[in-house]
C-alpha cells in the first residue's frame, strides 16, 4: 500500500519560531501525528453494554468510557464521542455484529495534531471556548468543540491534547493555530 | 492656564524622558505620564476642537469620560481617531495630532461656525435640510440627500486610515470562579478575598497601574497599603489583567474584554497582536469600577483649562503637573476639599467655591488650614476666556434662584457636580440603577443578581476604608454563591461624607443667554435640552436621540445626569421621575479589528481543501469557491483564458476522457439493519430492493413535497450503504437524517456518519474512461461490463495495494466512473489515473467544464433545486414513487403543486445561434416582456457538442407549451432581451446511449 499523504505535506516546517523563552524556550509544541487509525464503534440503544464490552476489551481497559471521556492503555485508547458511539484510536476494531452495532473506518477523515507545552491550554482558548482548567478538564477528557466554526474533537491525553481536525479544514485550522501559538515560541516537531 | 511640572512627587519617572510629538512638534515627557499629562506639562492647552461648532478644547478629565483631548494616534496605516489623551499612555515616538480642524486646532477656519451657534441648535440640518420651508420644494428628503455629506464633513471627528489595517489581532476565551473588574481600593480587596478563599481569580484593570483612585491620592498616605495587596494578591496566584477594559456584560456570566496589549509600544515584537479581544466566562463578577465626577452646565464651562477636581487632583498627585498657580475649585460636595489643599500645598493659589450655604466646622477648618479660601453659596456662572480661562464670573445663592455676584480672575477652574457611580456593566445586563436622592446619583438596586455583586464607589461608597470593607462584602457574597459559607461584617451603605451634597446641575440668571454644556464631546447644551422639551420631546430617550446627548463614544457618561435633572426640572418631576438612560456595551471603544481577531484576508473563512488541492494546482488549476470548498475550476493550457479552456475540457471529455475532483461531494455512511428501511422512507424513490453491489439515483423532498436534494446511494452490503450528495446540500442532508433519526424514527437501527472527508473522490468520464481505470486497477477484469455495468459499485484495489470504491454513473451523459480512495491516498489515486488519461489524448477538467457537460444533458443540480421546485418541475416525476409513502409524499401533491402551468425545467438555445446570455435573464412571451414573465434562466454556457450557447431554466407549462414560439430572455440590467427558443432540457444525447456504452 502507498504513503499515506498528510493533509499538511508541503506546509508543515519542523522548528522553532515565536517568541522562545531565553531565546530557546518554547511554551507550545505542536505536532502533525501521522498515521492516523480510527474506528467509529456504534451501538444500538440495547446493545449500548455489549458494545461497550468490547470496546473496553479492545482498548484494554477495565470499561468503556463514559460521555465525554477516553480510556486509554499506551498508546491505544477509545473515547466517547456520542451517547452511542466511541471512536477506537490506534487499533483496528473488532468485529461487531449488524444486530450490535456498526464499525466504520474514519481513519483518513481526521487530521490529528498534538498540542502540548506549558501554553497549550492558553493557545487552545486562542480559538475554542471550553473551559480547560485542570478540574474541568483533566487527562482523559473528550469534547466535540470548534475552531473558526469547524467542528473539531478536543482529547486530554497523557501526552497533552490531541485535536482532530476534518481532513480538508486541517491545513486553514492549522496555518491559524501556529499563527497564533508564535506568541508563546511555538516548535513544531 | 499656565499649568507646571512640580519638581518632585507624582508616579512619574524622571530619569526616563520620552520624546513624542504632538502635531508636528516634539515634546518631552517621562515615564509614567499618560499623554494628557505630558501635554499638560508643555502648557498645551488647545487640544481638540468640538464637534459642531469647533469650539476650542482641552483636557477635560483624566479617564475614559474625557470629552475635550479626543487626538489621532499613529499615522499612516496605523492612524487611530478620536483617542482619548487621558486614555494613551504615553511612549517614545508617540505622533498624536489634532483632528477635527484645519489647519490645526489651535487655529481652525471651522470655528467659524461657532458664530452661528444660534442657529445651530438641536435638529437643525434635519429642520432646515428635510420637509422644511424654504429648502423644501415637495421633494422630501432629496435637499438632505445632496447636502449630507457636506454636512458630515464639516461636524465630526477624527478619520480612520483608508489602508488596511497592518496590525494582528488576537481572540481568546477565559474561565474563572470570579471576575473582578477594577482595580482600586474595592476591588483589590475583594480580588484578596476570593483569591484567599481558595477560588480562581481574574482582576481585570483598564489602567497599566493597579489601584485606581489609589493612584490620584497623595502617595505617602496608601502607597504602602496599595503595594502590600498587590503583593499579597501576587502570592496567591489571582490572574491579574492590566491594560484590559471590560468593556461589556452578557448572559451566563460571560463579560467582554478588551486587551491592549501593544498600544504602548512603538515598536512591539510582530508576533504580538496589538489588541486581544477576550470573552471570559465567569461564575460570580464583582463588579468595582469606581464613579465618575460630574460637570455643572455654567457658561462656556467647555473652555480649555476647566476641568474635574478629580482630574486636577490625578495630575498633581499622580503626574506632578500643577494645573495652574491661580486656581478656582468650584463644588457642590466634600470630595473636593481635599484636592483644594493638596493644591495649595503644591504652591497654587487656591480659592475654593462651595454651593452649599452650611458645613462642618472642620471642613471649614481643613479648607483655611492650608491656606486655601473658602466661599460657601457660590458657584460658577460663566468663565471668561476662549483658548483658557483668565476669570471666572460667579454666582450666589439667594433666595430665589442664583445671582451674579462678581468675578475672580484665575487660570485653571476645577469643577465638581457630585459622583456617578459606574454601573454600565450591571445596566448592560438589564438591571436598572435607581435613583439615591442622599447622594444625588443613579446607584445599584439593593439586590443586582446572584453572580453579579457592587463594590466600592460603583456602589456610592465614597471612603477609601469603606471600600476595602465593600470589596470584602462583595467578595463574601460570590464566595457564598459558589457554595462557601463565609460571615464577615455587612457591607458599608452609600454615602460617607461629612456633609450633604447639594444637588447642582446647572447655574443660570435671570436674563443671561450662556452658552452652557451638558455633553461637550456632541456639542449639546442647556438650550438644546430646552428646546426638545418646548419642541414636545418628553421621553428621555427621544431627547438623547434628538440632541444627541450622550451618544458615540461618551455613551452618557458626562452629561446625562445633568440632561435629566434640566428635563425634571421643566417637567415639575423629579430625577427618577423621567427616567434614566439604560448603558449598552460597550463601555468604551472598540476596535473592529479587535471583533475580527485573525478572521481576516485568507482566514475570513476557513478553506477547505481537497485532499489533492496541491496537486490539482501543480497540474495548472485555477481554483473557485464553492461553498468553503475550495475547487479546480478549469485548467488553461499556454495562451488559454477560462473559455477556450472549458471548452476545450468539455470537447475533450466527450471525445475521449478527462478527470475531474470530485471530493466535495457530500458523502454519508448509511449503516444498520435497518438502513433499507430508512433510505426508502427518505428518498421518493423506491429503495427497498437496490442489489448489493448497485447504486442508485435518488431524490429526497421536504416535509413540504419540495425537492431537497439529489444523489446517488451505493448499496455495499445488506447493511452497509453509501450515499452521495451534492456539495451545496451536503451539511443540510447530514442534518436532516440525523434528526430523522434522532426525533422521528428513533425505532429504527441506523447509524449516519459524514464520511465526506475520508474519501477522495474522482470522476472519470469520457468514452476512454473505462480503459484509464483498467490500466490503473490491479484487476482490469472487474472493469469489464459484465463486472461493472452501469450503475454497478464495486470495492476493489488500484494498482499499489491502495483501496478504492468504483460506481459506474455518470454526470457528464458519457461513459464515466467515480473513484473514491482514502484521503491520504488522493495523490497515489491522481499520479496513477493522469498519466493513463494522457496516454489517451485526455484532460484535467474544473467546475466550468462540468457545468457545460451537465446542461447539456439537462442534469439538475442547486441552481435548479432551489427549494421553489417540485419534483414534477424539475422533469423527475417518475422519481415519485406511488406505492409506498415517502418524506414529502403527501403534501407534493397539493392541488397547486400540481398544476399543469407550473413552471418546469426546459432547456433553452438563442434563435441567433451567435447570441448570448445570462443566467438570472427572465423569461418572456414575446408579445409581453414585463412583470415576473413566464420563468427564469438557471444556468447557461456555450455547448461545444451544439456548437452554440445553451441554457437550462424554467418556463410554466414546460417545454411542449412552447414548441415554435419565440420567447425573450429578459435582461434589462444587462444585455437586454434575447429571443430564444424553448427545447427539452435533454439536449444532448437524450436517449443516454452514450452513458450506458
Amino acid at each position: 500500500m502507498g504513503n499515506r499523504n498528510s493533509a499538511l505535506a508541503g506546509h508543515y516546517q519542523v522548528g522553532k519560531s515565536g517568541i522562545l523563552l531565553n531565546g530557546e524556550k518554547a511554551g507550545v509544541h505542536l505536532q502533525d501525528v501521522h498515521g492516523l487509525k480510527l474506528y467509529q464503534v456504534a451501538a444500538w440503544a440495547n446493545s449500548i453494554n455489549a458494545v461497550g464490552a468490547k470496546v473496553a476489551n479492545t482498548v484494554g481497559c477495565e470499561r468503556a468510557p463514559g460521555p465525554c471521556k477516553a480510556a486509554s492503555v499506551g498508546e491505544v485508547a477509545a473515547l466517547r464521542i456520542e451517547p452511542l458511539k466511541w471512536w477506537l484510536y490506534g487499533v483496528e476494531a473488532p468485529e461487531v455484529d449488524a444486530e450490535q452495532g456498526a464499525i466504520l473506518d474514519i481513519s483518513h477523515s481526521r487530521t490529528q495534531i498534538r498540542v502540548s507545552g506549558p501554553e497549550a491550554t492558553s493557545l487552545l482558548n486562542r480559538h475554542l471556548p471550553l473551559d480547560l482548567r485542570g478540574q474541568s478538564f483533566p487527562v482523559g477528557s473528550v469534547a466535540s468543540t470548534m475552531i473558526h466554526h469547524v467542528g473539531v474533537t478536543l482529547w486530554r491525553s497523557d501526552n497533552g491534547y490531541e485535536l482532530f481536525i476534518p481532513r480538508g479544514f486541517a491545513l486553514s485550522l492549522w496555518e491559524g493555530i501556529v499563527d497564533s501559538a508564535t506568541q508563546f515560541g511555538v516548535e513544531i516537531a | 492656564m499656565s499649568a507646571t511640572r512640580l519638581t518632585q512627587g507624582g508616579r512619574i519617572n524622571r530619569d526616563k524622558e520620552i520624546q513624542f510629538s504632538w502635531d508636528g512638534t516634539r515634546l518631552n515627557g517621562y515615564e509614567g505620564d499618560s499623554l494628557a499629562s505630558a501635554l499638560m506639562a508643555n502648557n498645551e492647552v488647545v487640544l481638540g476642537r468640538s464637534f459642531k461648532y469647533h469650539r476650542p478644547r482641552g483636557i477635560m478629565s483624566a479617564g475614559v469620560e474625557e470629552s475635550g483631548a479626543m487626538i489621532t494616534i499613529g499615522e499612516g496605516n496605523r492612524r487611530d481617531p478620536n483617542v482619548k489623551a487621558t486614555m494613551q499612555e504615553l511612549y517614545a515616538g508617540l505622533v498624536a495630532s489634532g483632528q477635527n480642524a484645519w489647519p490645526s486646532v489651535r487655529h481652525d477656519v471651522g470655528a467659524v461656525n461657532s458664530l452661528f451657534g444660534r442657529f445651530l441648535a438641536a435638529g437643525f440640518y434635519y429642520k432646515t435640510f428635510m420637509g422644511i420651508p424654504p429648502m423644501e420644494w415637495g421633494k422630501g428628503t432629496g435637499p438632505w440627500m445632496k447636502y449630507e455629506s457636506i454636512i458630515r464633513k464639516a461636524a465630526g471627528m477624527g478619520t480612520a486610515s483608508r489602508e488596511p489595517d497592518p496590525d494582528v489581532y488576537d481572540h481568546a476565551h477565559g474561565y474563572c470562579d470570579v471576575l473582578v473588574v477594577g482595580a482600586g481600593p474595592a476591588g483589590l480587596s475583594a480580588a484578596l478575598t476570593a483569591v484567599n478563599n481558595g477560588l480562581d481569580v481574574v482582576l481585570v484593570e483598564q489602567d497599566h497601574q493597579l489601584g485606581g483612585d489609589w493612584l490620584n491620592q497623595p502617595t505617602e498616605l496608601v502607597e504602602q497599603q496599595r503595594l502590600d495587596m498587590i503583593d499579597r494578591l501576587e502570592k496567591a496566584g489571582a490572574r491579574i489583567m492590566i491594560r484590559t477594559t471590560a468593556f461589556g456584560l452578557y448572559d451566563g456570566g460571560t463579560a467582554g474584554l478588551l486587551e491592549r496589549v501593544t498600544d504602548h509600544l512603538l515598536r512591539a515584537d510582530k508576533h504580538l497582536p496589538r489588541q486581544r479581544f477576550w470573552t471570559v466566562r465567569a461564575k460570580q463578577t464583582i463588579v468595582a469600577t469606581g464613579a465618575m465626577e460630574r460637570q455643572v452646565a455654567f457658561g462656556n464651562n467647555d473652555r480649555p483649562g476647566i476641568m474635574n477636581v478629580s482630574a486636577g487632583r490625578a495630575y498633581l498627585n499622580r503626574f506632578a503637573v500643577l494645573a495652574g498657580q491661580n486656581i478656582v475649585v468650584t463644588t457642590n460636595n466634600d470630595s473636593a476639599y481635599a484636592t483644594a489643599t493638596e493644591l495649595a500645598k503644591a504652591g497654587a493659589s487656591v480659592s475654593l467655591h462651595d454651593s452649599r450655604a452650611l458645613i462642618s466646622e472642620s471642613l471649614m477648618s481643613e479648607a483655611g488650614n492650608s491656606g486655601v479660601t473658602l466661599r460657601t453659596k457660590s458657584a460658577p456662572l460663566n468663565a471668561r476666556g476662549s483658548s483658557g480661562v483668565y476669570g471666572l464670573e460667579l454666582a450666589v445663592a439667594g433666595n430665589a434662584g442664583w445671582k451674579a455676584n462678581g468675578s475672580e480672575p484665575c487660570d485653571s477652574i476645577l469643577v465638581s457636580g457630585g459622583w456617578s457611580p459606574v454601573v454600565h456593566l450591571m445596566s448592560h445586563r438589564g438591571i436598572r440603577p435607581v435613583w439615591n436622592a442622599e447622594q444625588a446619583c443613579f446607584v445599584a438596586p439593593e439586590f443586582v443578581s446572584d453572580s453579579i455583586h457592587m463594590a466600592g464607589s460603583a456602589s456610592a461608597i465614597w471612603n477609601n476604608d469603606d471600600c476595602l470593607v465593600s470589596g470584602e462584602a462583595a467578595a463574601v457574597k460570590a464566595i457564598n454563591a459558589l457554595g462557601g459559607s463565609v460571615h464577615s461584617a455587612s457591607a458599608p451603605v452609600a454615602g460617607g461624607w461629612g456633609n450633604p451634597i447639594d444637588p447642582l446641575y446647572e447655574v443660570k440668571v435671570p436674563n443671561r443667554i450662556l452658552k452652557s454644556f451638558v455633553d461637550p464631546q456632541h456639542d449639546v447644551t442647556t438650550s438644546d435640552i430646552r428646546l426638545a422639551h418646548l419642541e414636545g420631546f418628553v421621553s428621555v430617550e427621544h431627547l438623547k436621540r434628538y440632541t444627541t446627548l450622550g451618544m458615540a463614544t461618551d455613551g452618557g457618561k458626562v452629561g446625562n445626569i445633568i440632561g435629566l435633572a434640566m428635563m425634571a426640572d421643566i417637567q415639575g418631576k423629579e430625577i427618577p421621575e423621567v427616567g434614566t438612560t439604560t448603558f449598552r456595551p460597550p463601555y468604551t471603544p472598540v476596535s473592529i479589528g479587535a471583533l475580527k481577531g485573525r478572521n481576516v484576508d485568507g482566514h475570513f473563512r476557513a478553506l477547505r481543501r481537497t485532499p489533492m488541492h496541491d496537486w490539482n494546482l501543480a497540474h495548472g488549476a485555477t481554483m473557485t469557491m464553492a461553498g468553503l470548498w475550495d475547487r479546480p475550476w478549469f485548467f488553461a493550457r499556454e495562451g488559454e483564458g477560462i473559455t477556450e479552456a472549458y471548452i476545450r475540457e468539455t470537447e475533450t471529455v466527450r471525445r475521449t476522457a478527462g478527470l475531474c475532483d470530485v471530493t466535495s461531494l457530500g458523502k454519508i455512511a448509511i449503516q444498520g439493519p435497518d438502513a433499507t428501511e430508512f433510505l426508502n422512507s427518505v428518498y421518493s424513490n423506491a429503495f427497498a430492493k437496490l442489489p448489493i453491489g448497485k447504486a442508485r439515483y435518488g431524490i429526497m423532498l421536504r416535509d413540504d413535497g419540495m425537492v431537497m436534494d439529489d444523489g446517488t446511494t451505493w448499496r455495499f452490503s445488506d447493511t452497509d450503504y453509501f450515499m452521495t450528495t451534492t456539495t451545496a446540500h451536503a451539511g443540510k442532508v447530514m442534518v436532516w437524517l440525523e434528526e430523522l433519526l434522532q426525533l422521528r424514527w428513533q425505532h429504527l437501527r441506523v447509524h449516519v456518519t459524514s464520511v465526506s472527508e475520508q474519501w477522495a473522490g474522482c470522476a472519470v468520464a469520457g468514452p476512454k474512461s473505462r480503459d484509464i481505470l483498467q490500466s490503473c486497477v490491479e484487476d482490469p477484469a472487474v472493469m469489464l461490463d459484465e463486472a461493472l455495468p452501469f450503475m454497478g459499485v464495486m470495492e476493489t484495489t488500484l494498482k499499489g495495494g491502495i483501496p478504492v470504491r468504483i460506481a459506474r454513473i455518470s454526470f457528464s451523459g458519457e461513459m464515466a466512473f467515480e473513484a473514491y480512495v482514502p484521503s491520504d491516498y488522493a495523490n497515489a489515486l491522481m499520479d496513477l489515473l493522469w498519466p493513463a488519461t494522457e496516454a489517451v489524448d485526455g484532460c484535467l477538467y474544473g467546475l466550468e467544464a462540468l457545468g457545460a457537460l451537465r446542461i447539456e444533458k439537462g442534469h439538475v443540480t442547486g441552481a435548479e433545486l432551489d427549494g421553489r421546485v417540485t419534483i414534477d418541475d424539475a422533469g423527475l416525476v417518475k422519481m415519485a414513487a406511488t406505492n409506498k409513502p415517502y418524506i414529502g409524499s403527501v403534501l407534493r401533491n397539493r392541488p397547486d403543486m400540481m398544476r399543469e402551468d407550473r413552471p418546469r425545467l426546459v432547456g433553452i438555445k438563442p434563435k441567433d445561434t451567435e447570441a448570448t446570455f445570462n443566467a438570472g435573464a427572465i423569461l418572456c412571451a414575446e408579445d409581453k416582456v414585463s412583470g415576473l414573465g413566464e420563468g427564469w434562466i438557471t444556468a447557461v454556457t456555450h455547448s461545444p457538442a451544439l456548437g452554440h450557447w445553451i441554457g437550462l431554466g424554467f418556463i410554466s407549462s414546460g417545454h411542449e407549451a412552447w414548441a415554435g414560439k419565440t420567447v425573450i430572455a429578459a435582461d434589462p440590467v444587462r444585455n437586454g432581451n434575447i429571443e430564444v427558443e424553448i427545447v427539452s432540457p435533454h439536449m444532448f444525447d437524450p436517449t443516454g446511449e452514450r452513458m450506458r456504452g
